[in-house]
């Protein structure tokens, strides 16, 4: 069991991801079908109103829409299979092109984002591990429970109103000056929006690490560590440290979603030419081809996430098995 | 101390008497006393109010705090105090119901899930995997979409559809732990229902375990409400709540007009941090012991 076949066991991996993305683009599909709204304005814009009962069904036997939502979602699936997602309404274009333009945006800030969450909270959790129930934990501790408590949308408008309103030093919205565009220009937009994301999401990954840290601080081998002559750093950045990683890229991994969904609320209050602000317009109006491409593609990322988590503490962490393995439960 | 260590003939230490913990030894009083006082205030405020929250008085558009207007006015010349006090019911109750909706979900998702046999439990936990999957954000946006204008209801119901899935997942392995128990097979033998199991012998058991992420359900859901009504997808500007009023803040921030912003995120933080600690008192303590590092 524990030493599979490993073109077997990424195979079933990869399986899994097929089949999920698969159910996940016909649950979106299906809901984007219920949903109020004449379909056809989604393909043909202004004109739909205009159209005599008879163009609408003719149009609607074009297009399939009058035969039952399997069919529908067939048709829908090849052309996807394709890489014909529809039109936007709004923008009037292929609505891979109009998601294209805006994912570097997102990934830029996103990924920054991340991995700044990532290296922050290892950071602060250690430093709170390290100072355990002295005054810097408590004080960490304190401060985050508030940070954490503040929505990411508020805390955004509070530091547009200090720093871009009342200070005037950094920009309040936007990725670039229009017309700029370099470096420097680009990192200053991205100051507050950044801030924000990792503020928003630092102090829960924190707590886990501290948690998880002195949990691991309390088990023997840390005695016999000591007894054998090391000192307390190496201890915990060598032993301590190494052994919560498999558990902390696993979620960090999981938490893929929710670093994105915080990105699109930020992203949103800075008007930044992202996903998030792309998504958010499209609901407004009622774009659902786009939309519904938007939740595929974002579904997909955290599904790959998922998996890539449990490859990454399977093979990092060999007690965690295949998952067959039940997690022993504390009454 | 270890018995091992205790050494013969030797005086055991006397442990000082412990100070007699009084009734609030431990429990977050203040955020208590905080949360109570919001929640009162918001159920009669009817009985103070100085204005009609929803009278939109032009000529007194976006002013500062002044005696007459305690907190200032919107940019729709509402009187903010009042609408603290009016908008809390709206908030608060969002929270309560959507909280309702997704422990009841969760509930009977994660029984079902931790009852049933292994394929059809894997099947399931697959599908929560997919549901989590989304950005819980997009989905709600997407299902108020389809459900089309929203109001107190349809939103409670979206924020619940929405976030059910943590809770499901604790239910169902405390489930799964106690459905091997004695007193549970007992009943099944004697012909208890699902239902009657669920909350004769299942429900008092895991209660105390969900009650945390109940608390901070309610928490997120006030958050979720806000978050959408400000960025106007949520509840509409009419319909007052914490989250609406904060949706005039981009014009507040064009004018500089701080109150707008500061007033009424101060007392969603203020309320949401309350909920905060009072659930991590529900939580017991981390970890025992003393490190050894």
């Amino acid at each position: 069991m524990r030493r599979k076949n490993p073109f077997i066991y990424y195979g079933g991996k990869a399986l899994a991801f097929v089949i999920s993305v698969f159910l996940l683009s016909a649950a979106v599909f299906y809901v984007s079908r219920l949903a109020p709204g004449d379909p056809l304005v989604s393909y043909y814009g202004e004109r739909a109103e205009k159209m005599t009962v008879a163009e609408r069904a003719q149009a609607e036997a074009r297009l399939g829409l009058d035969q039952p939502i399997s069919v529908q979602y067939i048709r829908w699936l090849e052309n996807a299979l394709r890489g014909d997602f529809g039109i936007s309404y709004k923008y009037k274009t292929d609505v891979v092109k109009v998601i294209s333009s805006r994912l570097p945006n997102t990934l830029l800030l996103g990924g920054i984002g991340f991995a700044l969450i990532f290296t922050g909270a290892l950071v602060l959790g250690a430093l709170c591990a390290w100072y355990e129930g002295r005054l810097a934990d408590r004080l960490i501790c304190r401060a985050g429970t508030v940070i954490s408590c503040i929505p990411e949308f508020w805390l955004s408008l509070v530091f547009i109103l200090v720093f871009a309103v009342q200070l005037r030093w950094l920009p309040s919205s936007g990725a670039y000056t229009t017309g700029g565009g370099g470096f420097g220009d680009r990192a200053i937009h991205l100051i507050l929006p950044l801030a924000v994301t990792a503020a928003g999401h630092l102090w829960y990954y924190a707590y886990m690490i501290r948690n998880k840290l002195l949990e691991e601080v309390r088990s023997d081998y840390v005695l016999l560590a000591k007894a054998k002559g090391l000192n307390r750093r190496t201890v915990l950045s060598r032993h301590c440290i190494r052994n919560i990683m498999p558990s902390y890229l696993s979620l960090m991994a999981v938490s893929v979603p929710h670093v994105l969904g915080g990105t699109y609320i930020v992203e949103t209050v800075f008007s930044y030419p992202g996903i998030g602000t792309l998504s958010y317009e499209s609901a407004r109006y009622q774009d659902y081809n786009l939309l519904m491409l938007l939740c595929i593609l974002s579904g997909t990322v955290v599904i790959f996430c998922n998996i890539l988590a449990q490859i990454a503490s399977e093979r990092l962490d060999p007690r965690m098995g295949s998952g067959d393995m039940e997690v022993p439960e504390h009454g | 101390m270890d018995e091992r260590f205790i050494l013969v003939g030797a005086r055991s230490p006397q442990p000082s008497p412990p100070k007699k913990p009084g009734w609030y030894t431990g429990k977050p009083v203040i955020s208590m006393t905080i949360l109570a006082a919001l929640l009162l205030g918001c159920l009669c405020c009817g009985l103070f109010m100085p204005k009609d929250p929803a009278y939109m008085d032009l000529f007194h558009a976006s002013q500062a705090p002044s005696r007459e207007f305690w907190f200032g006015t919107d940019t729709m010349g509402r009187d903010i105090f009042s609408m603290i006090w009016f908008g809390g019911r709206v908030s608060l109750s969002i929270g309560a119901l959507s909280t309702a909706v997704s422990t009841g979900i969760a509930i009977l998702f994660g029984t079902v899930s931790g009852m049933a046999p292994k394929w059809l439990d894997g099947l399931l936990m697959r599908g929560t995997e997919i549901f989590l999957s989304i950005p819980s954000l997009l989905l709600v946006v997407f299902l108020q979409a389809a459900l089309g204008k929203a109001g107190v209801l349809s939103l409670s119901l979206v924020i619940g559809l929405t976030s059910w899935t943590s809770i499901a997942k604790v239910v169902r392995s405390e489930v799964r732990r106690l459905r091997g128990s004695e007193y549970v097979l007992a009943s099944r033998c004697m012909g208890g229902g699902f239902f009657h199991i669920l909350r004769q012998h299942l429900a008092p058991n895991f209660f105390s375990s969900i009650m945390f992420m109940v608390v901070m359900n309610v928490r997120s859901a006030i958050a979720a409400e806000s978050t959408l009504s400000f960025m106007g997808i949520g509840l509409p500007l009419e319909t007052i709540s914490w989250g609406s009023m904060l949706s005039l803040s981009e014009q507040a921030l064009l004018s500089g007009a701080w109150w707008i912003i500061l007033i009424p995120g101060g007392f969603l933080v203020a309320a949401m941090l309350c909920m905060a600690s009072i659930g991590n008192w529900l939580r017991d303590g981390g970890s025992q012991g003393s490190s050894n590092l």
